[in-house]
């Protein structure tokens, strides 16, 4: 029992110090295009005087809205941090009781309420954005169950601790390269940035994750930015753990990460809606090669 | 086991107020309901225990004629489920049939009391007599209980539609019974296990019983009754239907495939399976498309019987690959998503009828805002709506967790790359219907209960009666038990199949499964108490802090908003739509009703209907194939008596030629 609690305590240790970064890989994201558009571009510290001063303002609620709208930010913070408490970030090799299925269910309950939320509002800005994320999910779901499928034959088991690319063996394999390809797909996929969503902008021809989050504003408008960015550095953080084959420090593989969002976000404009599921249907073939290469 | 005796007559008792004069009605109503409950608890008091201390056996009664009764393991799980349904939703219905008063309600009650006890008496039959007579009175109850608003042409047309398809059922399970039956030279359950089949006659005895058992739990393409006839029922008798009588085909299925015809045929678990997460898929992507309350929920009981089956057939195929521990985690998996299908099933069927109680509607795109009207109910039905998504915290999660690590230990098995492939669709299958279904629940509850009204409907709403919420109500803390504390009910599920092998997996840490050098671990109590932390330290911050919320309407560029502009469940689903559209082959029309200038003043009519895939590519030609071949027949059979008696002598002419020459 003790060895547990221990073990819960450096779980949420690992949760706030990734909360304490994720404004700041967020930040080097917007830097690294800001740079290579030939900007100067805001400081990397940005995002943190962004929830600053967000978690100061006022909060404005319609008159239709139930409780629901509230508590959709509230769960879908906790839901991001919980995802950081248990990827295998600092602390692998300890015993954690994060299970990759339950990682996927508990990001969905956040995306439950989120969606919930966004149909809350009474206005169809909201209903769009609810109604393409759940279009993009139902693409993006069968990709992570592949992902997770493949990391758990290679290491007979479903715990993302135990999930963790094991440098002992032989690791640089065809499957792994064409896992780690699908997985970044996925990944700009799931968080919501180009090539599927457009983070930028709220204009109504692009908008699926800034859409339904229209309508908050102040500290649940705060919490909502948290939480996503949490999400990018949680994602990063188990793409570095469990899909990049190069034995390099996991802090540098989330750099690299963010900068390489970066530059992908440069590259690409927003695919046309249905695409994505073209797009996504790639990212499902290479990993259903990787598996039959596994 | 004296108590499941007097549960049944206690329903008998419920079933005679059939009889009572029409001036006491209503204390008729309430006897009946309370029998019901009574005797459901009663079932449920003695299967509880009988699982949670198991004794030898559980051998009721034998020898009434050709009729016995006894119950093991795997009926008592069932008999729980159904005594935990009865009960909640008699409890329910007690104010809820009230809105039959003057509508034979009589009826209503007594048939409702006869169609828990013919359920019973399906799990604790002992022969395939009994078990077809307690099967036959099940669908014939049920079928009056569909048609019991015969006023309505549509009730009528899909009581009969089921009543044809049960049958359909019915024969193919006597067909199995009989195979199964005369090669053991008895009926008797105990004495069909040691029947000598084998080979092709096997074969046919396991395509018959998963024929009929399939068509009753309504696998695709078998479900077309399914979504008819749930939603013209009385919402008390679809929550039972859809939250026990499916599960009863599960009972029936499971009972061929352990005992009479064994699991050591490799196609049949992997039969099982594809049909199960085809059924799955496309359940909930038709869910997703209706906007009839009752209709979505009936579609997605095709999922979840699609999950269940396909958790079943996977166990099915790990037993025959000579891994009869690690099938357990399977069958543990299709038992434990049972119950919790059974709970919240039953919780949202009982909600729907909330709704058209309040509003009088079942369709959700007239409703909206239904969360200030009616708050417990619409948190209730949250509950709900999350455990069918299959969300942390819920009993849907427990269910859905061990099926994907039975799949997952599935691929560890999984030598040969055909079977790698199978394993690969089914996790393909399963993702794509654990997103559609969070997405189809999103969508109902943010449709019906959330925003703004959308008609006049809404505005008469109003919270319920006492004891629908209680029904509901405690079926959503039963819901939110299991998925905090699941280790009590895996651990009395996997108990079942203790027969084959003894594998414990709930531990007050979570489930553990470790099968054949897998390991996994879920453990919702310590979610649970991280959220808490989390939740305690959030609130804390979000109410320590002095800043004010203001009210304003919604953004709407300038303008006010409408209560149309909001988005419909039928805009919500349209993605979907668009993305599966060579499924859906969904049918559009448009209609100008006025255009006198191209862009303004123009009057639209927008008819959306998405055909049943099965019902038009398989049914309807089959239905015109029959009505040919009948009148192909018809010139030889016109009716005229002189003619027929010629057919007579021309057959005996023949008989005795063919006697002569042979």
């Amino acid at each position: 029992m003790e060895t547990l609690m221990t073990s819960l305590g450096l779980n949420l240790v690992q949760g706030i110090l990734l909360l304490i970064f994720a404004p700041l890989v967020a930040g080097i994201i917007n830097k690294t295009k800001a740079r290579l558009q030939k900007r100067r571009g805001a400081s990397i510290f940005q995002e943190y005087f962004d929830i600053c001063k967000w978690w100061k303002k006022a909060t404005v609620l319609t008159p239709y809205t139930s409780v629901i709208f509230i508590l959709a930010p509230v769960v879908y913070f906790m839901t991001s941090l919980y995802a950081a408490t248990m990827v295998p970030g600092f602390l692998t090799g300890q015993f954690t009781v994060g299970d990759a299925f339950i990682f996927v269910y508990i990001l969905a309950l956040g995306r439950f309420f989120m969606t919930l939320s966004s149909m809350d509002a009474a206005t169809s800005f909201g209903g769009m954005g609810g109604s393409r994320e759940i279009y993009i999910s139902v693409l993006v779901e069968p990709a992570i169950m592949l992902a997770i499928l493949i990391n758990s034959i290679r290491y007979h088991s479903t715990t993302l601790s135990s999930m963790v690319i094991d440098y002992d063996g032989a690791y640089f394999t065809v499957s792994a390269v064409l896992a780690c390809i699908a997985f970044f797909l996925v990944m700009l996929a799931e968080n919501s940035r180009l090539p599927v969503d457009n983070p930028d902008t709220h204009l109504e021809l692009t908008m699926i994750h800034e859409g339904m989050t229209l309508e908050y504003s102040g500290k649940l408008l705060s919490l909502i930015h948290l939480g996503s960015y949490l999400k990018i550095i949680v994602f990063l953080t188990m793409f570095g753990a469990l899909y990049v084959p190069i034995n390099i420090p996991l802090a540098v593989k989330i750099l690299l990460g963010a900068i390489i969002i970066g530059i992908v976000e440069t590259l690409n404009n927003k695919m046309r809606l249905f695409k994505v599921r073209v797009y996504l249907g790639a990212a499902i073939v290479l990993l259903l090669l990787a598996i039959i290469a596994e | 086991m004296d108590f499941m005796m007097i549960s049944l007559l206690i329903y008998l008792l419920g079933t005679l107020t059939i009889v009572f004069p029409k001036r006491i009605e209503l204390f008729a109503h309430y006897l009946g309901m309370i029998c019901a409950a009574l005797g459901s608890g009663l079932v449920a008091y003695s299967a509880l225990n009988y699982l949670l201390y198991p004794a030898d056996s559980w051998l009721i009664e034998t020898g009434w004629g050709s009729y016995s009764l006894q119950a093991d393991a795997w009926s008592s799980a069932f008999l729980l489920l159904t005594g935990v349904a009865g009960v909640m939703i008699s409890l329910y219905a007690i104010d809820y049939g009230k809105g039959y008063l003057g509508n034979r309600i009589r009826l209503l009650s007594g048939l409702w009391n006869l169609f828990i006890m013919s359920i019973v008496l399906v799990l604790i039959s002992g022969d395939a007599f009994t078990f077809i007579v307690a099967w036959e009175i099940m669908a014939l109850v049920s079928f009056l209980l569909v048609n019991h608003e015969a006023g309505k042409k549509k009730t009528v047309s899909a009581a009969y539609q089921y009543m044809v398809m049960t049958h359909i059922g019915t024969a193919a399970i006597m067909v199995a019974f009989y195979l199964v039956g005369s090669s053991s030279m008895s009926f008797s359950f105990g004495d069909m296990a040691n029947n000598s089949l084998t080979g092709f006659m096997k074969d046919v005895a396991f395509v018959c019983a998963f024929l009929g058992f399939a068509l009753k739990s309504g696998l695709m393409p078998l479900h077309i009754w399914l979504p008819n006839a749930h939603p013209a029922a009385p919402s008390h008798v679809s929550a039972l239907m859809s939250g026990v009588m499916l599960k009863v085909a599960l009972y029936g299925f499971g009972r061929f495939a352990f005992q009479f015809i064994g699991m050591d045929v490799f196609w049949y678990g992997l039969v099982v399976m594809v049909v199960g997460l085809i059924s799955a898929f496309l359940g909930v992507l038709y869910a997703t498309m209706e906007v009839d309350m009752k209709r979505i929920l009936a579609y997605s009981s095709v999922e979840n019987m699609g999950i269940i089956f396909a958790a079943f057939g996977c166990g099915m195929v790990l037993y025959a690959m000579q891994q009869p521990i690690i099938s357990i985690v399977a069958f543990t998996a299709a038992l434990v998503h049972a119950v919790s299908h059974s709970l919240m099933k039953g919780l949202l069927f009982m909600s729907s009828g909330a709704v058209m109680h309040a509003t009088g509607s079942k369709n959700i795109e007239l409703m909206g805002g239904l969360a200030k009207k009616m708050p417990y109910t619409a948190l209730f039905t949250l509950v709900g709506s999350m455990a069918l998504s299959s969300l942390p915290f819920t009993s849907g999660l427990v269910g859905e967790w061990l099926t994907l690590q039975s799949f997952i230990t599935l691929a560890q098995q999984a030598a040969n790359p055909e079977l790698r492939l199978l394993v690969i669709f089914a996790f393909i299958m399963l993702g794509l219907t654990g997103a559609t279904a969070l997405g189809c629940f999103v969508r109902l509850y943010g449709t019906a209960f959330l925003g703004r009204a959308r008609s006049n409907i809404v505005d008469k709403a109003h919270e319920m009666p006492v004891f629908m919420l209680l029904g509901m109500g405690l079926e959503a803390v039963l819901i939110v038990a299991i998925g905090v504390m699941p280790d009590i009910l895996v651990n009395m599920m996997q108990q079942v199949f203790s027969g084959i092998a003894a594998v414990s997996m709930g531990t007050p840490l979570g489930i553990i499964w470790g099968g054949s050098g897998h390991y996994a671990i879920y453990s919702p109590g310590i979610i649970f108490i991280m959220f808490a932390l989390i939740g305690v330290f959030m609130v804390a911050a979000l109410y320590r802090s002095s800043t004010f919320v203001k009210q304003d309407v919604t953004w709407n560029c300038g303008t006010v908003p409408t209560s149309r502009q909001q988005y419909s469940a039928t805009g919500f689903s349209k993605p979907l739509r668009r993305a599966f559209e060579g499924i859906l082959s969904p049918q559009r029309t448009r209609t100008y009703l006025r255009k006198e200038h191209a862009y303004f003043g123009r009057k639209l009519r927008y008819d959306l209907s998405i055909p049943d895939l099965f019902n038009d590519k398989l049914y309807k030609p089959m239905q015109q194939w029959m009505i040919n071949s009948s009148s192909a027949f018809h010139k030889i059979q016109e009716g005229s008596v002189s003619l027929y008696i010629g057919y007579t002598m021309v057959a005996m002419i023949v008989v005795l030629i063919w006697g002569v020459l042979l």
